[in-house]
């Protein structure tokens, strides 16, 4: 048998020119994949893990130069003519991308679009065609296979859209796959079925798969073996168990500990580790240190000096570290207690009840007269919430289920329809701007994209005192000086005051949002998403600058995110938000077990586990949160429910059940509270 | 003198350093690609005319030789001369200083207008932006040089204002509209992006969301936009003066000087074609100049223009 792995990159190195300077994405990737098995290669941003991955394909732009040699079945990629190359992408080589809105052609029906891979490829007639398409359908488990060809993209839901993307990669049956983050931009619900399509196709196609992501959670669930990446070097290959037993590279090793755990029993007790400092920055060329020696906890002289090679250590297990037999979990410093708030009792700032919002109105065909045409969207849907003073809600739910017009229903943002919201016992008004000077200061907002968050015109000072000016009444100078002190406590240097948003990386930018929040001094801070958009290393940075602010100030945060593991993390109750409707609310560790409501269920075994002995939870939700323009006529979640019971969760709404001993915590759903719990156990 | 004066004096030293690296950062956006590097000599060529136009004609522009009628170009005129024995070079010379001052002005106020309806009609939406747009609606439904007619007929009986400043007052109107529907798309793309939440989170009044947060942001299509309607605006003013609405004779002026010569034009086509020609160079200048900026700021290509 042949011995030679299906692709072989060696030293591979990528530099691009631009008129703003040379930029090497890839530096040295060194890595293999055979057949029959998924290489995960797992990074940051700016790791160069893409371009890697586009390099294999050939579809690096012309001012791109490479080095080093890729080979596939030993034949180098370099050396081939166009006409060679087109017809190894086509056929032996495929490729899924991340954003399946722009891969696939909106005014082309999915079918025909899958065809024309085939015709190009194949040489079929129309017949054998049209069976192979279905024949791919069903291979990647789109429902109704003879008719969902005839559709347009737009009308299928982001994972059906994958899947469409991964039937066509798979049209020509492919000796290797490349999938560059193909379940990123997906709710984890989507991604959970894509990642077990992953999975299986592992089984049933003899091909070597190599799988780009960033999420640790989505490696450990799909690949074999995995090589992680950073400032474009290989630094760590190994396989999954052993590299997430016990890595070997510092890099690896911080980033282990680094993401929040995902929801499990009990109470966060210790406190999330940091890497200090951002990635290496791409446009430096000399690679006479190790790249990762000014973040390392392990860094000595030798390693600011000499840059270490790729060194065996054992079976298939590579790493570049001068020191990888000295890396432990305690290399990132040991396990910091958290303070346990559960117990402490404290009084209510912000009470919501029963807000309700709609987007659009309500349209009939003849003016006043004839059937409705256009119903709004209803949004939100008599939400009622308790703020507790000093202490963290998290709203979680997927995309489209009404979380962040919750968040800009309270800030004001967004005037809901109905409903109240009350301050201290006192009622506000729901838009911002007829609100008074102390309740706006009262409450702030901080978003998900950072970058947008800051007028790219203005300079970071000229936007941050204007709070000052505003609400403490102070003149420039003094708000200057305030402002100053605002970016020490959010650990950025005051110089960066006098810069343009556009000269920050996007943690930075990040920061000085959160500064920008905290500027007016609030009670309460809405954080929209705020670390979903950041790296993994940031992100536990960013968690941990606001913890600290809040141990430090007593402010209370509203925390909606999509991402299981950070709001268990951060809050201490939680809200399941469906549709628009309050699925589950709760302290966090009743909501985060059993009993819980069968949506929370389903998310909770969505979620990829970081840790590759795990066994996946075979509970998944088909299909995506309604358009919410039609009334629920029974539950709201009756549609997509696992656990739906016969007629009464079609025509009647789900009671408000208590749970018995916790009165805080309550399930909307149908299922007495001790079948939940049976059927969970 | 004491320190902080020194520093004063610096720090003033250095302000002007600044603007003027701003100044010519900004000159360099044209010059990224062709076009915008003829347009910019085409208009620097015009500028050159408009500020020293005085100094560099030949004749006296309105002086009459009636011993030299129709004479065809040659070296003692280089454009020939007209009906009355007028150097033609320099009546086109002296012309320049006033189609240019009047349109650049009435661009500006168009442009000035525009910028704040449209942003300011974009960003709050609702019945004010209802309201400005139809008022805009309105206007746009005359075609720009009927209304331009209308106005300074109403203008010269109902006011005492000189006929120059009336023109650049009918074409900072006529072009309003064009201007602010331009601005305020480009304002509505500006508008739902999070820093213009956050400052309305901060409580920050209209201007300061108008003029910091979305002006800046907006800047480039304002000035592609500028440049685009300064073209505009010269064949307005240009058309007005050749209906005879614009500057009096015997004062020159280039819509003036082809009608003038428009019965001889058999006999001296030179006089109706070079002040045609002059226009036309410097229209197709700022149009080059205008494609210019457009192309190196990456902005998209123009909607239909009017």
């Amino acid at each position: 048998m042949n011995k030679e792995p299906l692709l072989k990159v060696e030293n591979l190195s990528v530099t691009f020119f631009t008129p703003r300077g040379t930029v090497t994405a890839v530096r040295e990737a060194s890595f293999e994949v055979s057949r029959g098995e998924v290489l995960g290669i797992v990074g940051e941003s700016g790791c160069g893990k893409s371009t890697t991955a586009f390099a294999v394909m050939g579809y690096l732009p012309t001012t791109a130069e490479t080095g080093g040699s890729i080979s596939f079945e030993g034949k180098d990629i370099s050396s081939l003519s166009k006409e060679d190359l087109r017809e190894l992408r086509g056929n032996r080589i495929a490729m899924v991308y991340q954003d399946p809105t722009t891969s696939l052609n909106p005014s082309m029906k999915i079918g025909i679009q899958v065809q024309e891979v085939i015709s190009e490829h194949l040489n079929l007639d129309q017949t054998a065609r049209d069976e192979k398409v279905v024949e791919l359908f069903e291979s990647v488990g789109l429902a109704d296979t003879d008719q969902v060809g005839d559709r347009y993209p737009h009308e299928l839901s982001g994972g059906m859209q994958q899947r469409v993307m991964i039937a066509m990669a798979l049209a020509c049956d492919p000796d290797l796959l490349i999938m560059d983050e193909p379940t990123t931009g997906l709710d984890v619900t989507t991604e959970a079925t894509i990642l077990d399509l992953v999975a299986s196709l592992k089984e049933r196609v003899n091909a070597g798969i190599l799988y780009v992501t960033h999420n640790l959670g989505v490696i450990a669930r799909v690949a074999d073996r995995v090589a992680v990446m950073y400032a474009g070097q290989t630094v760590e290959q190994s396989n999954v168990k052993d590299l997430f037993a016990s890595p070997k590279h510092p890099y690896t090793s911080g980033l282990l500990s680094c993401v929040p755990k995902p929801p499990g029993a009990g109470e966060v007790s210790s406190r999330l580790k940091r890497i200090p400092g951002f990635v290496y920055s791409l446009e430096e060329s000399d690679v006479s240190s190790c790249l990762f020696a000014e973040r390392c906890p392990l860094a000595d002289s030798e390693c600011t000096t000499v840059s270490p090679a790729l060194k065996f250590i054992g079976q298939n297990s590579e790493v570049r570290c001068f020191h990888s037999d000295k890396v432990e979990p305690d290399t990132w410093g040991g396990a910091e207690e958290r303070i346990s708030r559960k117990d402490v009792a404290s009084p209510t700032v912000l009470t919501g009840t029963g807000i309700t919002h709609e987007y659009g109105k309500r349209r009939k065909k003849y003016m006043a007269f004839g059937p409705d045409i256009d119903l709004p969207v209803r949004a939100l849907n008599k939400i009622d919430f308790e703020m507790p003073q000093g202490k963290t809600l998290g709203i979680v739910g997927e995309s489209g289920s009404g979380k962040s017009t919750l968040a800009r229903a309270v800030v004001g943002l967004v005037k809901a329809k109905d409903g109240s919201l009350q301050l201290n016992g006192k009622e506000l008004d729901k838009t911002v701007e007829k609100r008074s000077n102390e309740d706006k200061s009262a409450i702030q907002m901080v978003f998900q994209n950072p970058t947008a968050s800051l007028n790219p015109k203005l300079k970071i000072k000229n936007t941050l005192i204007r709070s000052f000016m505003r609400f403490s009444k102070l003149n420039k100078q003094e708000s200057e000086e305030r402002a100053a002190t605002l970016m020490e406590e959010v650990g950025l240097d005051p110089s960066y005051l006098e810069r343009l948003p556009s000269e920050l990386s996007g943690g930075e930018q990040q920061r000085v949002a959160i500064a920008g929040a905290f500027a007016t001094n609030p009670e309460i801070i809405v954080a929209d998403e705020a670390v979903s958009s950041l790296d993994v290393s940031v992100q536990a940075q960013v968690l941990s600058l606001l913890e600290d602010r809040q141990q430090e100030l007593g402010n209370s945060y509203i925390f909606i995110t999509h991402d299981l593991g950070v709001v268990r993390y951060v809050s201490d109750d939680i809200m399941v938000v469906y549709a628009g409707h309050i699925a589950e609310y709760g302290p966090s560790e009743a909501v985060l077990s059993s009993p819980s409501h069968p949506y929370t269920e389903a998310l909770l075994s969505a979620v990829p586990i970081p840790d590759p002995s795990a066994k996946p939870n075979p509970l998944r939700l088909e299909g995506a949160v309604p358009t919410m323009r039609e009334e629920f006529t029974g539950c709201f979640f009756a549609s997509r429910c696992p656990r739906k019971l016969e007629s009464i969760c079609d025509t009647e709404a789900p009671p408000i059940q208590k749970i018995p001993g916790n009165e805080t915590h309550v399930i909307n759903c149908h299922i007495a509270i001790e079948d939940l719990e049976k059927i969970q156990a | 003198m004491n320190a902080s004066t020194v520093r004063e004096k610096a720090t003033a030293v250095q302000m002007f350093v600044v603007t003027l690296a701003k100044i010519t950062g900004l000159l360099k956006i044209p010059l990224r690609t062709n076009s915008g590097r003829i347009g910019l000599s085409v208009l620097a060529v015009y500028s050159i005319v408009v500020i020293f136009g005085p100094w560099l004609t030949p004749y006296i522009p309105t002086e009459y030789d009636l011993d030299h009628r129709f004479e065809s170009p040659s070296l003692n005129h280089l454009f020939g001369t007209d009906h009355n024995g007028r150097d033609i070079l320099s009546r086109v010379i002296a012309g320049a200083r006033s189609i240019v001052f009047i349109s650049v002005i009435g661009t500006a106020l168009g442009i000035f207008l525009g910028t704040i309806i449209g942003i300011t009609s974009g960003y709050l939406g609702g019945w004010f932006d209802q309201i400005a747009m139809r008022a805009m609606d309105f206007l746009l439904s005359f075609p720009s040089l009927l209304l331009a007619l209308l106005l300074i007929t109403i203008g010269l009986q109902r006011t005492s204002l000189d006929e120059s400043w009336l023109i650049i007052a009918v074409i900072g109107i006529a072009f309003t509209p064009n201007n602010s529907r331009v601005i305020r798309s480009a304002a509505l793309t500006i508008k739902p992006l999070e820093f213009v939440q956050n400052a309305r989170l901060r409580g920050e009044p209209l201007y300061h969301i108008v003029l910091r947060e979305i002006l800046p942001n907006i800047a480039p299509v304002i000035g592609v936009e500028a440049s685009l309607r300064l073209s505009f605006a010269l064949l307005l003013t240009a058309s007005l003066g050749f209906l005879g609405l614009g500057v009096q004779p015997p004062t020159p002026d280039w819509g003036l000087m082809v009608n003038e010569s428009r019965t001889h034009l058999s006999q001296a086509p030179w006089a109706s074609l070079a002040p045609a020609f002059a226009m036309g160079t410097l229209v197709i200048g700022v149009n080059l100049f205008s494609d210019g900026i457009r192309q190196s700021l990456q902005l998209p290509e123009d909607r239909g223009q009017k």
